[in-house]
């Protein structure tokens, strides 16, 4: 089973430097659906586990509701968001792609120093997985603040919610079933108030470019 | 009756879906606040006697102890100020026709949301819904701040959701290490309940913890408005419309140092110790505090320059708790309680300064205390108290904090945090008592007098409340107080 989880574990991390990697706003919705997808499975194997020996169905449900609403809803939201902005071609990053690549190899790094030796005292095996997974959560950070674009940041914000699931899942096996579900409907309401402002802001300043939401100052 | 508190939101905001006329919608705000004020009344009551309030429920307790009542009856007094004013804002508004009734009826509706969200926050015992209520806070007001719909509210809008949005993620950071630091500790079924983990804070694993701290102070402390990731709150606070610009400083900021602190209790107890957290809190408050000196001294807008103040405060809160002795935590709730009171009290005479003379710049306002006899003194006041002048009640709070980093007997810190106190005073006094005096410039007709009669009544008690609480302190407030600071040192 571990096997299973280290695999995964990795395709995640993988998976966000694709997205650090992507041109194209449809590329970063794509690569964030898949990346939702292995975080599915992942929950999905968990669940199934915990469902033959304890007789609990709380994570299998919990991925029910991922792959409802990160793999399959939350990309449609997002497609029908950039659809309704009228489609332009901008540079949407500060820095080159492999400048931001090398940049992600040293979260990685800087993330195994700050957390691998925490996993050794708990009961747990799960040095590598936290580690993959809270470079995710950096990872999403660093997308974020290297993108220009609004919907670059919904999508940054999500990778980090991404990845502090996983983290959760790998260090905890998840948060008690109710706090999962709360984060749940926290996030997809954040995700459909950024949504409207983002169409908001295009009509006002005619761009999504977060540089021109540049007013308020001091 | 307890639960009355969560209730009655709820209702407030199903029938504001539902009501379209706006008088009644003015009704059913006031009704449902009223109803709260007294359910917290008894809730008081009944935790000054019995210490905690719980009720078990299938997932999680509803729980009240000292330190939640505190926060809470600050929210639902000023939730029942706001409501009043709210009235004789809105009805501006609508007659100058800067807003629709629609939006009256949208404004009331998230103005409860956040309402809910926010006692739902102080009100559970499980640290992982408490962040889910916190975020739930953000995500009401988002709209909120966004309210006018120009340029420079959506510019503040979206920068308020994205930075506490991931800010508060970094919160949720944390509680999955603590929920790791007390895995071998808690069983699953009671995960993150605040109680148990308190109660059983020795066992926890140490090292976790401090990382997990970290990381709630960052999240929490960027809702709270701690230099370095304060820069959402400016902008929140100066666009947002000026009662729901109380409402974040009086009520959502408090929530979010609440949070923090219940982790800090913890963490505190586990280390034996308040050296690591008082580090780390004593750091962020100063960078707080002196981040505001710089920006007050050189503001132009009067409701940024409120929002800096806010900044300074909680930095000030965020000082005391961090020197975590007896006194000192005393005096941080007690200058949370008088901090909230006195910068409503601020932003609400400031919305009335902005209806009148439609500018947010200082140097377009002259004559403040001819043209708005009551506003005009309500914020001349709320001036004086807040940069901390005798007799209100947040120079008593400040002088308690002072004494407690002098009697720690750390000089320095005593020093520096004086002396950027006094800067932020000749600041405040420095850019905004210009406008209380002179004649308003020819080119603005403005006509002298209160136009907003429900608000005008509502700064008149926050005016007395503030100047009454900095001469006498009630009984009841002081053993609230007290047990509370039991409560967060311990023993």
């Amino acid at each position: 089973m571990e096997n299973y989880y280290d695999l995964l574990s990795v395709l995640i991390l993988l998976s966000s430097f694709v997205l650090v990697a992507n041109k194209k706003t449809n590329a970063y919705i794509k690569t964030f659906r898949i990346q939702s997808a292995f975080i599915a499975l992942t929950a999905g194997i968990m669940g199934w586990s915990s469902a033959v020996n304890e007789g609990k169905y709380d994570i299998l449900i919990v991925c029910a509701i991922i792959v409802a609403l990160k793999v399959i809803y939350i990309p449609h939201l997002l497609n029908k968001t950039y659809g309704n902005i009228e489609y332009r071609i901008e540079k949407d990053f500060f820095l080159n792609i492999p400048i931001l690549i090398i940049i992600c190899c040293g979260l990685v790094v800087f993330s195994y120093f700050s957390v691998s030796n925490i996993g050794t005292l708990t009961g747990f095996h799960i040095n590598h997985q936290v580690v993959n997974s809270f470079s995710v959560v950096l990872i999403g950070f660093f997308f974020m603040i290297s993108r220009k674009k609004a919907i670059g940041q919904i999508i940054g914000y999500l990778v980090i919610e991404n990845g502090i699931f996983v983290t959760a899942m790998f260090s905890t096996h998840g948060m008690p079933f109710i706090v999962d579900i709360g984060i749940f409907i926290d996030m997809i309401t954040a995700v459909m108030i950024m949504g409207i402002m983002v169409t908001r802001i295009n009509v006002k300043f005619e761009s999504i470019n977060i540089d021109k939401l540049s007013k308020l100052k001091g | 009756m307890g639960l009355v508190l969560w209730i009655a939101p709820v209702i407030a905001v199903i029938l504001s879906r539902i009501v379209n006329n706006t008088k009644q919608l003015h009704i059913i705000s006031v009704c449902a606040s009223f109803i709260m004020l007294l359910a917290a009344g008894f809730v008081t009551n009944s935790v000054v006697s019995y210490g905690t309030l719980t009720y078990k429920f299938f997932v999680s307790a509803f729980y009240i102890d000292a330190v939640s009542i505190i926060v809470l009856d600050i929210t639902i007094t000023i939730g029942f100020l706001v409501s009043i004013y709210s009235i004789g804002y809105l009805d501006e508004e609508l007659k100058h026709k800067k807003t629709t009734s629609k939006k009256i009826k949208f404004y009331y509706s998230m103005m409860y949301v956040f309402i809910f969200s926010m006692v739902l926050a102080l009100t559970v015992n499980n640290i992982g819904i408490m962040w889910v209520a916190i975020e739930a806070t953000t995500l009401a007001t988002a709209f909120l701040v966004g309210f006018n719909n120009d340029e420079h509210a959506l510019e503040a809008a979206w920068k308020y959701v994205i930075i506490c949005s991931v800010g508060i993620a970094m919160a949720l950071v944390g509680i999955i290490f603590l929920h790791l630091a007390s895995i071998d500790v808690v069983s699953n079924e009671n995960a993150l309940q605040w109680d148990l983990l308190y109660n059983n804070a020795k066992d926890l694993n140490s090292s976790v913890l401090r990382l997990s701290f970290i990381f709630i102070l960052i999240g929490f402390g960027t809702k709270a408005g701690l230099a370095p990731m304060h820069t959402w709150l400016p902008d929140a606070h100066s666009q947002a419309p000026s009662p729901i610009s109380a409402l974040l400083s009086g009520v959502l900021l408090n929530g979010a140092m609440y949070a923090a602190l219940r982790i800090l209790a913890i963490v505190n107890r586990n280390l034996d110790d308040s050296g690591f957290t008082g580090k780390l809190m004593i750091a962020f408050g100063l960078l707080s505090i002196s981040a505001a000196a710089v920006f007050i001294i050189t503001q132009k807008d009067y409701k940024r320059l409120l929002a800096y103040s806010s900044i300074e405060h909680m930095g000030i809160i965020a000082v005391a708790f961090g020197l975590f002795t007896p006194l000192s935590v005393f005096a941080g709730f007690f200058h949370m309680i008088n901090h909230s009171f006195t910068k409503s009290m601020l932003f609400l005479a400031s919305g009335n300064i902005l209806q009148k003379y439609n500018t947010r710049k200082i140097s377009k306002i002259r004559g403040l205390l001819k043209i708005l006899p009551v506003s005009g003194t309500a914020f001349l006041i709320g001036l004086l108290a807040v940069s901390g002048t005798p007799p209100f009640s947040i120079f008593a709070s400040e002088v308690n904090v002072f004494l407690s980093i002098f009697s720690a007997e750390h000089y320095i810190l005593g020093a520096v945090f004086v002396l950027l106190l006094a800067f932020i005073f000749a600041g405040i006094a420095f850019t905004l008592f210009r406008v209380f005096y002179g004649e308003p410039q020819e080119s603005q007709y403005i006509r002298r007098g209160e136009t907003n009669k429900p608000g005008t009544a509502v700064l008149i008690v926050l005016m007395l409340i503030i100047a009454g609480t900095g001469l006498y302190m009630p009984g009841l407030l002081k053993d609230l107080i007290t047990s509370a600071q039991m409560i967060i040192i311990g023993g």
